[in-house]
């Protein structure tokens, strides 16, 4: 379910938790108080202030427990551990131009981490992954004047033709900037 | 009659929408609040119909360049000349009459000016070619022009109308309202309704003007310095710690996402304002106003290093302990929010609600609020962040804040503007608009936030890929439904009736 979480799809899903349980109460209050019965309630402010404590509990729970789930699939962290392995990795050079990519190798081997250093000659530019059943996997920002890529680590498990594109717009023909990355299966 | 009073009334169509009242002695209070209000529709309309244009160009699969041209003009017009305005309008009008001081003299004629003719300079510039979106992407203004792309004549002007817009938002606007708060003599023919800075109707709004001018400082600094070079009055070469892209970037977003949370903080505090006049049982009081004043203090303390969640993409060269403190804080507003939607919901429980048009606009724009802020959130944690950024998620998120805001100064404004104007409006239109707007606002923010989830490009002229078209229609749909909205929202303006009543019982019921 967590693997569900954290994709595209499970942002969405997160953010519904989030805002249908309170539109719900909220449209409920408001109606109830100003159509069903629009007169002040009895109920003592003790007991409201007891409620607040129990709903900010409830809501730092959940900010908390969601946070410290999604530690597993932040990119920083799997990066961090994989320079810590000490595993080898293969090694992805790109640099990225108006509008175009300069990658060093295309062809990747899968369930092998890569590491993938990016860097801009020009503009700002995006260099985002896409799983061949169209979602998209990871996005890096390449802004130039930097003297260090921007880097990540990560292992394809699927082999397959994946898509790049860049997410950072980078002028008129921003949609025309994409390439492929193959990924094959090795048999050992 | 005063300049601004005049222009109102000069104005074919809107002016017979905001004309002042000048039975009341009101006036001062009203007129260029009145001006930068009616202005601030004008943009609307320019907004709404580029806003149109751009999933049209994609439907029709027309010439590319139009979308980009489209986009940029868009989202410039309805963040800075729209709902800023419109947030500068209302808001100077709502703290004339809580402080008792006129809006009048330099300030609002320079507010009022800058911020116009720098967003038309924009907008020619636009014209001209320059499409560098609602962010400006620097350096790809400079890279567009050394690539033949769009002149560099068009960058000078853009550059000079954003100087213009940016100096309104960080100098103008906030000098001049903690002018209005903390110094001059009291009126009491002017206050509506005193406020101190222990209420928090009154607290959000200097909050916001103090985290404007804190915040803006240093882009005022940096995009100084490269408009001095591009006027050629100094040397690139002797600018260069300001034209570094990694400089002028953090120093946008630092003024950027500070600017959204000073809105919100602005805004909050008017709903908390309005909110308690129109309460059952004619309490006119907040559940507690500790409570809100907390949140507000939360919101601001919280969104402070928020802005830092717009480079967690770019690790390692933004540490990963900055992305976690990214994270951390902005999921802090959240807690924030939940004080704001509690100190809502008991106020409402505990003393009833009058259910007008005006104050149910403004409580659906807090809904849409939430919304936003939940997906700001989760978009902000870094695991997610790698599969949003540069998705239609963050259109989806920049769309929502901007529509959620303006629904609550719409909601505010429609409270505010018989004692403006004179006039009443219908409230059956005001309901239509409400509904329009609830379902167009909520259901292209849901649209959008979905498409980002599948991973649809933001700012991408080519929708035709990978299913992503879908989108698009449903896009449209809810744009247009908002577009209604406003219509009925504008044309109730138009039918407003005239007030008989006496001018003193109109001021008393707007405070």
């Amino acid at each position: 379910m967590l693997d569900f979480l954290f994709t595209g799809w499970g942002a969405f899903w997160m953010t519904l938790f989030m805002l249908v349980p309170f539109a719900a109460i909220f449209t409920w209050v408001v109606y109830r108080k100003s159509v069903v019965d629009s007169a002040a309630s009895g109920t003592a402010r003790k007991s409201l202030s007891r409620l607040e404590g129990v709903w900010l509990t409830v809501v730092f729970v959940v900010f908390v427990a969601v946070n410290l789930a999604s530690m597993k699939y932040m990119p920083t962290i799997a990066t961090a551990h994989a320079a810590a392995s000490g595993q080898p990795l293969q090694q992805v050079d790109l640099t990225a131009t108006s509008w175009s990519y300069q990658i060093s190798i295309r062809e990747i081997e899968a369930g092998k981490p890569v590491r993938f250093s990016g860097k801009s000659a020009d503009t700002m530019h995006g260099f985002a992954v896409y799983h061949p059943d169209g979602r998209m996997l990871f996005t890096m920002m390449l802004m130039p004047g930097l003297k260090n890529p921007t880097s990540i680590v990560h292992t394809f498990n699927e082999p397959g033709i994946y898509k790049v594109r860049c997410l950072e717009y980078c002028g008129v023909a921003h949609h025309r900037m994409a390439d492929e990355l193959v990924v094959v299966k090795r048999s050992t | 009659m005063t300049t601004a009073t005049a222009l109102v009334q000069g104005m074919p169509l809107f002016g017979r929408m905001f004309s002042v009242d000048k039975s009341t002695g009101l006036e001062e209070i009203n007129a260029w609040p009145a001006l930068m209000i009616m202005a601030s529709f004008v943009w609307l309309a320019v907004a709404g119909l580029l806003g149109l244009v751009m999933p049209a160009t994609q439907i029709l699969d027309l010439n590319t360049d139009w979308y980009y041209t489209a986009l940029t003009a868009h989202g410039a017009a309805l963040a800075f000349p729209c709902v800023f305005q419109l947030m500068i309008g209302v808001g100077l009008h709502r703290s004339g009459g809580c402080v008792g001081k006129p809006i009048t003299g330099i300030f609002p004629a320079l507010i009022f000016w800058f911020l116009n003719i720098g967003s038309a300079l924009l907008t020619v510039a636009i014209l001209m070619g320059l499409s560098i979106s609602l962010v400006v992407m620097y350096p790809l203004p400079i890279v567009g022009a050394q690539m033949g792309i769009w002149s560099m004549n068009a960058v000078v002007i853009g550059f000079s109308g954003i100087a213009l817009v940016l100096t309104t938002m960080i100098v103008l606007y906030p000098v001049f309202l903690i002018r209005l708060t903390f110094f001059g003599e009291k009126r009491k023919d002017l206050q509506l309704a005193e406020r101190t800075l222990q209420d928090p109707g009154m607290l959000g709004m200097i909050l916001s003007a103090f985290t404007l001018l804190v915040s803006g400082t240093p882009l005022m600094i940096v995009a100084s310095a490269v408009l001095l070079a591009l006027y050629g009055i100094v040397p690139m070469d002797a600018v260069s710690w300001a034209t570094e892209p990694v400089v002028f970037q953090y120093v946008f977003f630092i003024f950027a996402h500070n600017l959204m949370e000073a809105m919100a903080l602005m805004v909050i505090s008017a709903v908390y304002a309005t909110l308690p006049l129109y309460l059952a049982d004619g309490t006119r009081k907040l559940f507690s106003d500790r409570i809100a004043n907390a949140a507000l203090w939360i919101l601001l303390l919280t969104s402070v290093t928020t802005f830092l969640h717009h480079f967690i993409t770019l690790f390692p060269n933004q540490p990963a302990m900055l992305a976690y403190q990214a994270t951390i804080m902005s999921w802090g507003t959240g807690l924030g929010a939940a004080l704001s939607i509690f100190t809502i919901l008991a106020t409402i429980w505990q003393h009833g609600l009058r259910p007008e048009p005006g104050i149910i606009a403004a409580l659906i724009g807090f809904v849409l609020y939430i919304l936003d802020g939940a997906s700001a959130m989760v978009t902000s944690n870094v695991a997610w962040a790698f599969m949003l950024h540069g998705t239609m998620w963050q259109s989806g998120h920049t769309m929502t804040v901007l529509v959620a805001m303006s629904m609550m100064w719409m909601g505010v404004l429609y409270h505010h503007y018989p004692v403006i104007t004179g006039r009443k409006l219908d409230p059956v239109l005001g309901t239509w608009f409400v509904r329009l707007f609830a379902v167009g606002g909520i259901g292209a923010a849901l649209v959008m936030l979905a498409a980002g989830a599948a991973g649809m490009p933001r700012r991408f002229a080519a929708w035709n890929q990978e299913g992503w078209m879908f989108y698009g229609y449903l896009i449209l749909f809810f744009g247009l439904i908002l577009g209604a909205a406003y219509v009925v929202y504008l044309y109730n303006f138009m039918k407003s009736i005239e007030i008989t009543s006496s001018a003193g019982n109109r001021a008393a019921s707007a405070a």
